[in-house]
């Protein structure tokens, strides 16, 4: 557009690529950026390109985090004998905020997906495999969400783990969607509550 | 039920535009291309979320808008209702309900029912299987609103299950791995899962509109054609229990394996079920007269206005988009007496003088020119 002067065109247009930002969002920031001080502008750039740099994943569950493990995975307090698989960081993230759940986590990084070229071999399945059959652990539980997706994730998993662990599923009533993360935390914490037994189907 | 207030805001070619309704019969008359399918086509997507002239919501919205608008009053038995449906040229619709926002498409099927009946409606008759499926899937829908979430997913299953077989297409010197074997058997119980709910759904909702459609075929054709009505799933079952269903997925699936491994798509399923229409032992296509042909499309739709309002218990909306002048006037005097005061009915025609006088008389009468409507 024609009204803006090229650096700010440039500038809307990377905002712009965010979830959630329509060109109006993106021109009110932009605008926003541009009325801070240097400093505080230099401070976002920094904090952008930092946590890019440094937030990996935890080595053990997969979780976004800046060490290579993660703080959940490192709290002894935390109860080793239950294993959450969750589709993403974001998941965690919720299930965290409900302070209903102790034990530990693994994100699986996505769903069995084959139009989007998705198969096991491409989530962190082998290493749950490795973790789920270490003689602590009693329970894995499916957090994930029933979708067409999902549901397969969730049927594969069953087939692979329960030859040697207890594996439930978490109880979601009729599709919310899809996502954990738009459920609210009494949702979620009766979701874990009611988790059942994982039979085949 | 009771249609009251209509109101179209950059829809199709509706700018701002308020209808209400005052009596049992509404008659729509206008040259053609002035909106009067429009009309009913905003009170079908009401009813069912679809039209069955497009499935892209950019070509609702009036041109050179962004955003379209329908909202509507009904009036049904035990309360009245406020509805919208707001349409974007890009991105999802949003649907509400009073004053709520809904997110689920179920919460808001069933709120109004309607039959559609329009001179694109012999394509039952003439057209492929795929017509005949979605006519019986579009009344499922109204009868059984979860069945639109079931035919999404049954839908998603197809498409994912496709994508799987072309890329093991592409391997196909090969034998498949032991991981490839496992992701296709995933699949193909889920194929089988929610093939069974959408073919045990459709056998039902069939089971009991052809005795109605037969009844109503006896009677317009003077008991001369015997209407057969047969439902031929890809997938034969005999016995209506899910396990039992489903176990005739996989053997069929078992039995097709190497003809989908060449072609590389699923060709077991539901996708592929055909609805028979046969008169006199003839199928319906290669017999009779295109008259013979309307009364059989009159059948089925006046025993989907009977099933509806047995099943909801309110009488649906009955919408008929240029059929009536269509009609010979003994197939019209069936319609009109099968309708009699009950259903509220929306009639659209180019020429007032295709009705009789009776019919005027209890009919509101509107004009429509140029995405506008007025009293006539
Ligand atoms: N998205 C749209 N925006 C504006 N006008 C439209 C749109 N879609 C269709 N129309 C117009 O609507 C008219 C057709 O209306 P329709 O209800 O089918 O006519 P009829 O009165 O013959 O039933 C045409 O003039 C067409 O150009
Ligand atoms: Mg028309
Ligand atoms: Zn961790």
């Amino acid at each position: 557009m024609t009204a803006y002067t090229p650096p700010l065109a440039r500038l809307i247009e990377q905002l712009q690529k965010l979830p959630g930002v329509g060109p109006k969002t993106a021109q009110r920031l932009a605008l926003h950026i541009l009325k801070q001080s240097e400093d505080d502008v230099e401070a976002l750039a920094q904090a952008i390109l930092a946590a890019k740099k440094q937030v990996g994943f935890c080595q053990t569950c997969f979780h976004l985090s800046a060490d290579k493990t993660c703080p959940i995975c490192r709290d002894q307090q935390r109860d080793n004998k239950t294993i959450c698989v969750v589709t993403d960081s974001r998941d965690v993230i919720a299930l965290e905020k409900t302070r209903e759940y102790h034990g530990k986590y693994h994100v699986l990084g996505g769903v069995i997906s084959p139009m989007d070229g998705i198969g096991p071999d491409q989530l962190n399945v082998q290493p749950l495999v490795r973790r789920a059959s270490f003689p602590e652990v009693e329970e894995v539980i499916l957090a994930i969400s029933p979708s067409v997706e999902g549901e397969t994730t969730t049927l594969y998993l069953g087939q692979l783990l329960r030859p040697f662990v207890r594996v439930t599923q978490i109880a979601f009533g009729l599709p919310m969607g899809g996502d954990l993360e738009y459920a609210d935390e009494v949702t979620l914490a009766r979701a874990l509550e009611g988790r059942r037994e994982l039979v085949n189907s | 039920m009771f249609l009251r207030r209509l109101h179209l805001r950059q829809f199709r070619n509706y700018t701002d535009q308020k209808v209400q309704f005052e009596a049992q019969k509404t008659i729509l008359v206008g040259n053609n291309a002035q909106g009067k399918s429009n009309l009913l086509e905003a009170v079908e997507l009401l009813a069912t979320l679809n039209s069955h002239r497009t499935s892209r919501d950019r070509d609702l919205v009036q041109n050179e808008q962004t955003t379209g608008q329908i909202t509507a009053t009904v009036e049904r038995k035990h309360s009245t209702i406020e509805l919208g449906i707001l349409l974007r040229k890009q991105g999802r619709r949003t649907l509400k309900l009073n004053t709520e926002t809904l997110r689920r498409q179920m919460e808001f099927l069933g709120q109004v029912n309607a039959v559609q009946f329009s001179g694109l409606d012999l394509d039952l008759v003439r057209g492929g299987p795929e017509i005949r499926r979605n006519w019986l899937d579009a009344l499922v829908i109204q009868l059984e609103p979860v069945y639109a979430y079931i035919l999404q997913q049954y839908n998603q299953v197809l498409r994912q299950r496709n994508a799987l077989l072309r890329r093991l297409k592409q391997e196909e010197m090969r034998s498949l791995s032991e991981g490839e074997k496992m992701q296709l058997a995933l699949w193909d119980s889920q194929l089988a899962a929610n093939g069974s709910r959408v073919t045990r759904r459709r056998a039902r909702v069939l089971g009991r509109l052809v005795p109605i459609a037969q009844e109503w075929h006896r009677l317009i054709s003077g008991a001369k054609e015997q209407l057969e009505i047969h439902y031929t799933p890809n997938v034969p079952w005999t016995q209506d229990n899910p396990e039992q269903v489903q176990q005739a997925f996989l053997s069929k699936i078992e039995q097709r394996r190497t003809a989908e491994k060449y072609q590389g798509r699923t060709v077991v399923g539901t996708h592929r079920d055909e609805i028979e229409l046969v008169i006199n032992n003839t199928p319906a296509r290669a017999y009779g007269s295109q008259g013979q042909q309307r009364t059989l499309v009159l059948a089925l739709k006046l025993a989907e206005l009977k099933l509806i309002e047995e099943v909801i218990g309110e009488p649906p909306l009955l919408l008929l988009d240029d059929v009536l002048a269509e009609l010979d006037p003994n197939r019209q005097n069936q319609l009109l007496e099968a309708i009699q005061g009950r259903f509220q009915t929306l009639i659209t025609a180019t020429h007032i003088n295709a009705f009789d006088a009776q019919w005027l008389n209890a009919s509101q009468i509107f004009s429509v020119a140029a995405g506008e409507v007025s009293n006539f």
